[in-house]
């Protein structure tokens, strides 16, 4: 059976390089074969957040994604390697048929545990539609997402069908969270309407199952054993244990509680002059986003002068510098160079310009009489960003505390449902994880985000508006100016200063042979032993 | 630590002390030590060559050069005048802890030595049980209640110092209070808080001072300690503790920070306990014999 | 001897019994809600109001009291709030760790310490005596975590020995990894018990019967092994009975500093988590410990000295 491979265009520069536009190109990839581990292979990773939610179709974030790649199948997965590129997992056939269908075909066999028996279309069906008809914050993944059809001959085929184009369907949504697919028959018993199901599978398709949960210690994977499809797990165990501060895993590497872990920029240079034993050290762009975000909502920070003032305060080359050791460099928006969309210089240059700050300072009524806040995840380097803030601002003669936030505290900040800090949040050093679609950028950014991921509550109709326009652009060119044109309006809201992609540098020991997409997310399904 | 039972001396005395001092090299190297620290602490304003919180363009985690004789953090901050500024914190924190558990350690002292046996026991008791917490565990319990600050290390270092001071007073005044001249006032009808003020009080400073001058390294170093654990002072106020945790952060970028934060509550620790040791021996000849 | 062991065990149950009420009362004196104290940032509504009532916060004070030492007895010290985990099950897995780190210190400090000391004793004023003597006074001040620092910055970053972080897995690598923590919470003790081991030899080669084996004409290597030794360790004892609270101190800076699992690191991540339960928890036993170690050593010191059974 050939297997097929997609390859996802993305633009012409940089890393990101591409094939083809939409369709599907062909191909043979000799995936997992016999990569059957020696027994008792156990492996340690690195993972910057703790899991908090294990149902693909209410994910909340890219962490919760690299465990669910293990648990669960989906119809196609990203390829490990330097270029994006997806080849099929569940499904036997997947084509796009024309705008608004693709028909798949399951591979017969992959059983669900506990019983549940075999993943049909039916499963496909429940698993993608349940993401609307519970209103699941993730919803926009699925865009337009109609129905899907399923094929009264033949239970493991169907049609997806939407509404509209759906430009990110390759890239966000096939291939990552919600494109998981969960059994209908354990679901509805777990949940009596076939709701968010949280923290516990009623059933595991993937290779792995989840056998343990410790908060904040580790999440332990092991083999499933009635795992009948041709994934094979390189290891019996994987635990990936949930740190905060790079630096703290990098010295956890060093005392062997790692086998892979990324590493701060701060330390590369350092790491590449002198790696631990047995180690290997790469390199990669990161998609990541970093931003300054200030609430609009908030008394003080509702001023919008005073969130300009703040904009042009902020300098960013002078915080690479100090934050990233210059190893990183400053940004124009949400969407990195190589993807549609990128702009190529933002409204407000990276190194603002203190007389402009003092001018809308003083159009804000001076500087507030209370210190702001900045709220930063207790990590050396986001630390050490809110600090170079900190001093910024002071420049022009705003106070500014700094409050550092472990991760549970850090990103329920922003949630309308996890009590009423929202309020009190003024500044916010903030990251989010980018797959290589614009979309996935945008779409926190929109109204109906607000309270949820759109912690700055930005809101603007024209924005709403090109976020919805854009997914069913085709003209590639019109889609990047839509694109464009958000980032200026989030940028002219006062309530964002870009800062930069980041970049990502990993290491591991030569005994791991890591499976990492393009931006060094780790596809811990792939890895295996060297 | 051994109960000191140290007595009181005039002040004509002090002379004698002096030239005690002096004939001490250790003693005197302790004092230099000291009053170079407090001298700078003072000053530090006007000592400090750069904004000790100025962020600058120039070499981040720089060597000692000529223009920044300790080298420079990885903000470009210049290391000298954060050690400079935070020798103000530091000192800052020993006064006012110090003088908060002298004063607080005092009283109940106090009340436990001259009141009614059944307080004695009572707080003898609670003295013990805040001695067996160990300081910096404490401390931490305290900072996750009421938030790391300032504020909150003074409270802590003067609140497990307390039992320190006031067992001292204890014994004093109990040595004292079956002592003929106060037995006398009181039967001349001399008030308790007389006899307190008057009599105990003054005989109980002396070697209480002296407590106090030999536990500055502690309070030092536990303000440093939960400053290190980013417990303690907030940034970017440059306590020692939070330069030798940015320090320790990018330790394998260079060791200047680590040793800039720690060079100073080495150079304190050494000039208090040197001090500390040999006013002790000074003003308490029987110790002496055991050193 | 039975009822001067008797003694001293009830005060110490009895201090025990203070410092867990005072640990409690502190609570309380935080204006605010304590249940929101306990769960710091991350409480909504729900969590509080579970928490009010799994801690019976919703009792008055007293009561709250009798069923937290009730529970106590029992050894349980509640649950932590996110993970539903025991307090004491999560406490008693970090215990070995840093129970190990402070054995080692000790051995490290008596094991240098000891034999300076007894030395310096017998050579008096000669240079070893007088650098044991400044290093006395000067180690003894230098905060553990100055000491860890240059640790780390000596063996892991200039030589590049990295072994010196972590715990290790299985015995001879978790011992060597132990060295270079241990040594730096234990030199500080180092001069001290040096010290206090050569004064104590130095008194009782003063005395009696130490004057009749050297008039007897046994040599003096002998004398110092035989006789004098054995009543020196007695300070040393003493010593390390009082100083457990400092090691434990000292051991949560050199279990941040070298990523070593245990209860200070427990400690710093639940305060930063603002883990009120487990921050309670681990303090408890701590210190429970310290004055279990401290009644310890004064028992043993009143068995080898019956001198110092008076004083009680």
């Amino acid at each position: 059976m050939t297997k097929k491979i997609h390859t996802i265009t993305l633009g012409r520069r940089g890393f990101l390089q591409g094939a083809v536009a939409t369709g599907l190109a062909a191909g043979t990839m000799p995936l997992g074969q016999a990569i059957w581990a020696a027994e008792g292979a156990m492996l340690n990773a690195f993972s910057y957040a703790d899991i908090d939610k294990l149902d693909p179709g209410f994910y909340q974030n890219g962490y919760n994604v690299d465990v669910m790649n293990c648990i669960y199948h989906k119809l196609a997965r990203y390829v490990p390697g330097r270029e994006w590129e997806i080849e099929n997992e569940a499904a036997e056939e997947l084509e796009q048929v024309d705008d608004t269908h693709i028909r798949f075909r399951l591979k017969p066999g992959i059983m669900f545990s506990g019983g549940y028996g075999e993943m049909t279309a039916e499963d496909v069906k429940f698993s993608f539609e349940r993401v609307l008809e519970h209103d699941s914050p993730v919803k926009g993944d699925w865009g337009p997402l109609k129905e899907v059809q399923l094929d009264p001959d033949d239970k493991y085929a169907g049609t997806i069908v939407l509404e509209k184009p759906f430009q990110p369907l390759w890239t966000i949504t096939i291939p990552y969270g919600v494109g998981h697919i969960v059994s209908k028959k354990a679901v509805m018993e777990a949940t009596g309407d076939g709701g968010d199901f949280g923290m516990k599978p009623p059933a595991f398709s993937g290779p792995y199952i989840l056998d343990e949960w410790k908060p904040n210690q580790y999440v332990k994977l092991t083999r499933n054993p009635d795992y009948s499809g041709e994934l094979k797990p390189g290891y019996d165990e994987i635990r990936i244990i949930p740190m905060d501060d790079e630096k703290v895993a990098e010295r956890a590497y060093e005392a062997g509680d790692l086998d892979y872990t990324g590493i701060s920029l701060s330390s590369l240079s350092n790491y590449k002059a002198n790696p631990p034993a047995d180690t290997t050290i790469k390199e990669f762009p990161s998609l990541y986003y970093v931003w300054v975000g200030m609430n609009i909502d908030n008394e003080v920070t509702g001023n919008e002068d005073l969130r300009k003032a703040i904009q042009w305060a902020i300098n960013v080359p002078q915080i690479m510098d100090a934050a990233y050791f210059g190893e990183a460099k400053p940004s124009t928006g949400l969407i990195a160079p190589g993807l549609t969309g990128h702009r190529e210089k933002a409204l407000i240059p990276p190194e603002g310009d203190l007389d402009k700050a003092r001018e809308y300072l003083e159009k804000a009524g001076g500087p507030p009489a209370q210190p702001i806040t900045i709220d930063t995840l207790n990590a050396t380097t986001w630390k050490t960003i809110a600090e170079v803030i900190q001093a910024q601002l002071g420049q022009i003669g705003i106070q500014v505390q700094v409050n550092v936030q472990d991760s549970g505290s850090f990103w329920t900040l922003g949630m309308e449902s996890e009590g009423d800090r929202w309020k009190n949040m003024q500044l916010v050093v903030n990251r989010f994880s980018m797959m290589p679609d614009p979309f996935y950028a945008t779409t926190w950014f929109t109204s109906d985000q607000v309270g949820i991921w759109n912690w700055e509550r930005f809101s603007n109709p024209e924005f709403d508006k090109l976020n919805d326009e854009a997914l069913s652009e085709a003209d590639k060119d019109k889609r990047a100016a839509m694109y464009r044109k958000m980032q200026d309006l989030m940028e002219e809201s006062g309530a964002y200063r870009f800062l930069t992609h980041e970049a990502s540098p990993v290491m591991y020991r030569d005994s791991v042979e890591p499976a990492l997409r393009p931006d060094a997310r780790p596809l811990y399904v792939g890895f295996k032993p060297a | 630590m051994a109960e000191t039972t140290a007595s009181y001396k005039e002040p004509s005395a002090l002379r004698v002390y002096a030239g005690q001092l002096r004939r001490n090299p250790m003693g005197m190297l302790g004092l230099v030590l000291v009053l170079i620290v407090v001298a700078t602490a003072i000053f530090a304003p006007w000592l400090a060559p750069y904004d000790p919180n100025q962020i600058m363009l120039g070499p981040r985690m720089g060597a000692p050069s000529a223009e920044h004789w300790l080298g420079t953090d990885q903000l470009g901050r210049d290391l000298l005048s954060r050690v400079i500024a935070g020798g103000r914190i530091a000192m800052l924190v020993a006064v006012a802890t110090l003088g908060a558990a002298l004063s607080v350690g005092l009283a109940l002292g106090l009340i436990a030595g001259y009141g009614p046996r059944w307080l004695d026991n009572i707080l003898l008791l609670i003295f013990d049980a805040v001695r067996s917490f160990p300081v910096i565990v404490f401390g931490l319990a305290v900072v996750a209640l009421v938030g790391p600050s300032l504020y909150t290390v003074i409270l802590v270092v003067a609140i497990t110092s307390i039992p320190i001071y006031a067992r001292i007073v204890r014994t004093q005044t109990q040595a004292l209070r079956g002592a003929e001249f106060i037995l006398a006032e009181r039967a001349m009808g001399a008030s308790t808080l007389r006899i307190l003020g008057v009599h105990v009080l003054p005989n109980v400073l002396g070697p209480l001072l002296i407590l106090a001058s030999m536990d500055v390294p502690m309070v030092i170093a536990t303000e440093a300690g939960l400053s290190f654990l980013g417990m303690g002072v907030r940034p970017p106020a440059p306590s020692w503790g939070t330069i030798l945790n940015d320090g320790y952060n990018f330790i394998r970028n260079s060791p200047w920070p680590v040793i800039a934060g720690s060079a100073p509550i080495i150079i304190v620790t050494l000039g208090f306990t040197f001090l500390g040791e040999a006013l002790r021996d000074i003003f308490d000849p029987k110790l002496r014999r055991n050193s | 001897m039975a009822l001067y062991a008797i003694q001293r065990l009830l005060l110490s149950v009895l201090i025990i019994a203070v410092a867990v009420c005072l640990l409690n009362i502190m609570l309380h004196l935080v204006p605010g809600d304590p249940a929101v104290m306990i769960l710091g940032p991350r409480a909504t509504p729900e969590l509080i109001e579970k928490t009010r009532v799994e801690m019976g916060l919703d009792q008055p004070f007293l009561i709250q009291m009798a069923t937290f030492f009730g529970n106590l007895l029992r050894g349980d010290m509640g649950v932590d709030v996110f993970t539903g985990r025991s307090v004491t099950t999560i406490v008693m897995e970090a215990l070995p760790f840093t129970l190990a780190l402070i054995s080692a210190s000790i051995a490290w400090a008596a094991l240098i310490g000891i034999p300076l000391g007894a030395y310096s004793a017998l050579r008096r004023n000669t240079w070893i005596d007088r650098i044991t003597g400044i290093l006395s006074v000067g180690t003894i001040s230098i905060p553990s975590f100055v000491m860890a620092l240059y640790g780390t910055l000596i063996f892991a970053v200039w030589l590049g020995w990295l072994p010196a972080i972590g715990a290790g897995e299985g015995f001879g690598d978790q011992v060597v990894h132990l060295i270079l923590p241990a040594f730096a919470v234990g030199v500080s003790w180092v001069g001290y018990i040096a010290r206090i081991v050569r004064a104590a030899m130095l008194e009782v080669m003063g005395e009696n019967h130490v004057r009749m084996a050297r008039a007897f004409g046994l040599r003096e290597g002998r004398i110092a092994r035989g006789y004098v030794l054995r009543i020196a360790v007695l300070p040393a004892v003493t010593l390390i009975g009082a100083g457990v609270a400092h090691l434990f101190s000292a051991a949560v800076f050199v279990e941040v500093i070298f990523a070593r699992p245990g209860i200070g690191a427990l400690i710093v991540s639940a305060v930063n988590e603002r883990n009120y339960p487990i921050v309670l928890g681990a303090v408890l036993i701590t210190t429970a410990i310290i004055v279990l170690a401290t009644l310890i050593s004064d028992l043993v010191i009143a068995w080898l000295d019956p001198r110092q059974r008076e004083g009680l």
